[in-house]
């Protein structure tokens, strides 16, 4: 989308549905927030709307089912996913739609640390092929991995994570682009951002180009691709 | 009957009493989560969540939460970090210990998070087999036993484990003990618990320490220790002979930490193994220094006889008719070079810093630099693996850190320096001002403290240039 003048980019969307254009069934998505905490509402709810189904979703957990919200544990409920990858689908003393459709045998989990994951997102966003992390050498999470001993210490081989949509919660947004979180809704999100071939951003406040500090924006805009602002 | 069992805010107090004076201590789900709240406002310690707040305590409104998602209140000298800072900062080795619930503990220190029979078929880590993996100390928090008495410290865990050999301390709501060499030890117990009872309750070998006292419960408010040194001179003084160091700075001038260079040649440390972007080429390239000045970089190193190697992108000079003082030392066999393509130095370093051994990069495949390299297949196309590197000492410039270290840069100056500062055992910054912790905003500090450890003023009045 361009201005009148055609000469500055814009990529501020109307609304969250024209933000997910091209989001297809199949497609895998890198979803920020913390459990239930700072979550793309717009997004998510425009996502379940959207009739896409067999999803892939990447994300931190599902967190606590919010009963009348879209969060991760509604659209596994509306059987969008196909496939979860978490390194805490859901919180097993709690429950909720996760558990149930897991255990049905509904849905596919793929369980990770935080840290292999968020590794393996920060290398597809980076262009690194795979990477060699120490992480769960000796745990189940190393069972039917490539093992290395480097310095004497195993490693676990770890491939890269690439996207096809990022959906992320901001707090402000340039026209560009660029973001600027508001405290630990900062989280999955800069990581998330440059791993997807087309990142959108749900942000709470859209300025000009200029009306935030360049030494304080997070995520360059250079890994936004479509700006929504939060209703 | 014994005495009562803890209540999980004792466990917690208990717990916070392991923390020592500046250490930064990541926090695990369940019963960890309480101590946050029980460590004294102001004490000298970084407690660490998931959610990326690093320095909290629990309260507020605001838009910051814990690991466990309650709201929280970032104190001065905290920093609002992402998701993957806190794996980079587990990974690297950065955080001295982190405090986990447990489920099972064997007598060798392994642990299960919260696994139970019920729940073994599925994996559910969250962090902690990263808090396993990447703290110095663990800390595992758990009721001792069973409502049924089964002990839940066994000689092996029987459900699957979220760390191997990790734990050193098993704090329980009956007892405090201790993974030694030769098993578990009893430490402390709890009051009104004698040595035979927790013996009774644990399904794992135990010896009795010969200090054996009561649980206490009172947690001191620490000090912070002193990070800000009176010059360069006394930062730089042990630096040793044969020392990696990495060396800040694009090219310069921006960002070169000339004050904390001058006292390194003045120190006079020999054999020295640089890590940087160029090996010294503000002397040649100028970059725009007044008529007469002789800009300060790494040829004040070279030319002291003090560079064995550099490991480097750039390490020549934009000009065949004036070599820079490394290129000569370097056709002299006095000097060698190991060079990297920037991005894939980039890469490299903050792989030491995060942690990850080694890495697949399309970069610099088919070209000499990737000459002698693994090359790897991946997705139809090939890889050269490049290695990690770790500094033993970094000198990099900042413009300004509160006491504690926490940074921000002005412009372009920032460059390689936030990565070199993650990847070096004893990091030490040249800022232009000093400010109290809580005077840098905790969104916009781009080096948090956790990764400083010494601070020097850069003196108003130092010259870029050398007076000669």
């Amino acid at each position: 989308m361009n201005t009148s003048s055609g000469t500055r980019l814009n990529r501020v969307y109307h609304s969250a549905s024209a933000a997910l254009t091209g989001l297809a069934s199949g497609a895998t998505l890198l979803v920020g927030g913390f459990g239930g905490h700072h979550l793309p509402d717009n997004l998510l709810g425009a996502l379940v709307e959207s009739g896409a189904a067999d999803l892939t979703i990447i994300c931190q957990g599902a967190g606590v089912p919010t009963p009348g919200r879209t969060d991760i544990h509604a659209l596994v409920e509306g059987g969008l996913v196909r496939k979860l990858v978490s390194p805490l689908p859901f919180d097993p003393r709690q429950g909720g739609s996760v558990k149930q459709r897991w255990e049905a045998g509904q849905l596919e989990l793929e369980v990770q640390p935080v840290g292999v994951l968020v590794e393996r997102i920060r290398a597809g966003g980076a262009g690194i092929g795979g990477s060699f992390l120490p992480t769960g050498a000796g745990t189940r999470f190393a069972e039917g991995q490539e093992v290395r001993v480097i310095d004497g210490r195993e490693h676990i081989f770890q491939t890269a994570i690439k996207a096809d949509f990022a959906l992320l919660r901001a707090a402000v947004s340039d026209t560009l682009g660029n973001l600027v979180y508001s405290g630990t809704g900062r989280n999955w999100n800069p990581v998330m951002a440059m791993a997807a071939g087309v990142t959108v951003a749900e942000v709470d406040e859209i300025r000009e180009p200029g009306g935030i500090d360049p030494e304080t924006v997070i995520t360059p805009a250079i890994f936004v691709q479509r700006i929504v602002l939060t209703s | 009957m014994p005495g009562n069992r803890l209540d999980p805010q004792k466990m917690a107090l208990r717990a916070a009493q392991e923390i020592r004076p500046g250490e930064t201590a990541a926090i695990g789900s369940g019963l960890a989560a309480a101590i946050p709240g029980e460590v004294p406002a102001g004490s000298g310690v970084w407690l660490l969540a998931e959610s990326g707040a690093l320095g909290y305590r629990p309260g507020g409104a605001s838009s910051v939460i814990d690991g466990v998602g309650e709201t929280a209140i970032v104190l001065p000298g905290g920093v609002v970090v992402g998701t993957v800072d806190v794996a980079a900062m587990l990974g690297g080795g950065h955080v001295d210990l982190a405090f986990v619930e447990a489920a099972q503990v064997s007598a060798n220190g392994d642990f299960v998070h919260w696994t139970t029979a019920e729940t073994a078929s599925l994996a559910a880590p969250g962090l902690a087999v990263d808090l396993a993996s990447g703290a110095k100390r663990v800390v595992a928090m758990m009721t001792h036993a069973h409502e049924g008495g089964i002990s839940r410290i066994h000689e092996r865990c029987t459900l699957p484990v979220d760390g191997v050999g990790c734990v050193s301390v098993i704090i329980t709501d009956i007892a405090v003990l201790l993974v030694t060499i030769s098993g578990l030890e009893l430490a402390e117990v709890a009051p009104g618990w004698s040595a035979d009872d927790i013996a009774s309750m644990t399904e794992a070998p135990l010896s009795v320490a010969s200090g054996l006292r009561e649980m206490t419960f009172d947690v001191p408010t620490l000090p912070w220790p002193n990070k800000v040194y009176a010059s360069a001179a006394e930062a730089v003084q042990d630096i040793p002979d044969g020392a990696v160091v990495n060396v800040d700075g694009f090219g310069g001038p921006g960002g070169m930490a000339h004050y904390l260079m001058v006292a390194l040649r003045d120190h006079g440390a020999k054999g020295l193994t640089i890590i940087s972007n160029t090996a010294g080429i503000a002397r040649v390239a100028r970059f725009g220094a007044p008529e007469g000045v002789t800009p300060i970089d790494h040829t004040i190193l070279v030319e002291n006889g003090q560079i064995a190697k550099a490991i480097a992108s750039y390490p020549v000079s934009p000009s065949i008719n004036r070599p820079s003082a490394f290129e000569r030392a370097y056709q002299e066999g006095e000097s060698t070079l190991e060079v990297s393509p920037q991005g894939t130095l980039a890469e490299r370093v903050r792989s030491g810093g995060a942690g990850v051994a080694a890495f697949y990069t399309p970069t610099a495949f088919g070209t000499l630099l990737g000459e002698g390299k693994e090359v790897r297949d991946i997705d139809g196309r090939p890889y050269v693996l490049e290695q990690s590197i770790l500094a033993d000492f970094c000198i990099i410039r900042g413009h300004k850190a509160d006491s504690l270290g926490n940074m921000v840069y002005r412009g372009t100056s920032r460059n390689f320096n936030p990565v070199m500062a993650t990847a070096a055992r004893v990091t030490i910054v040249e800022v232009d001002e000093i400010v109290d912790p809580g005077e840098l905003d905790p969104e916009a500090i781009v080096t948090p403290g956790v990764f400083v450890d010494r601070i020097v003023k850069r003196p108003k009045e130092f010259s870029p240039y050398l007076d000669t």
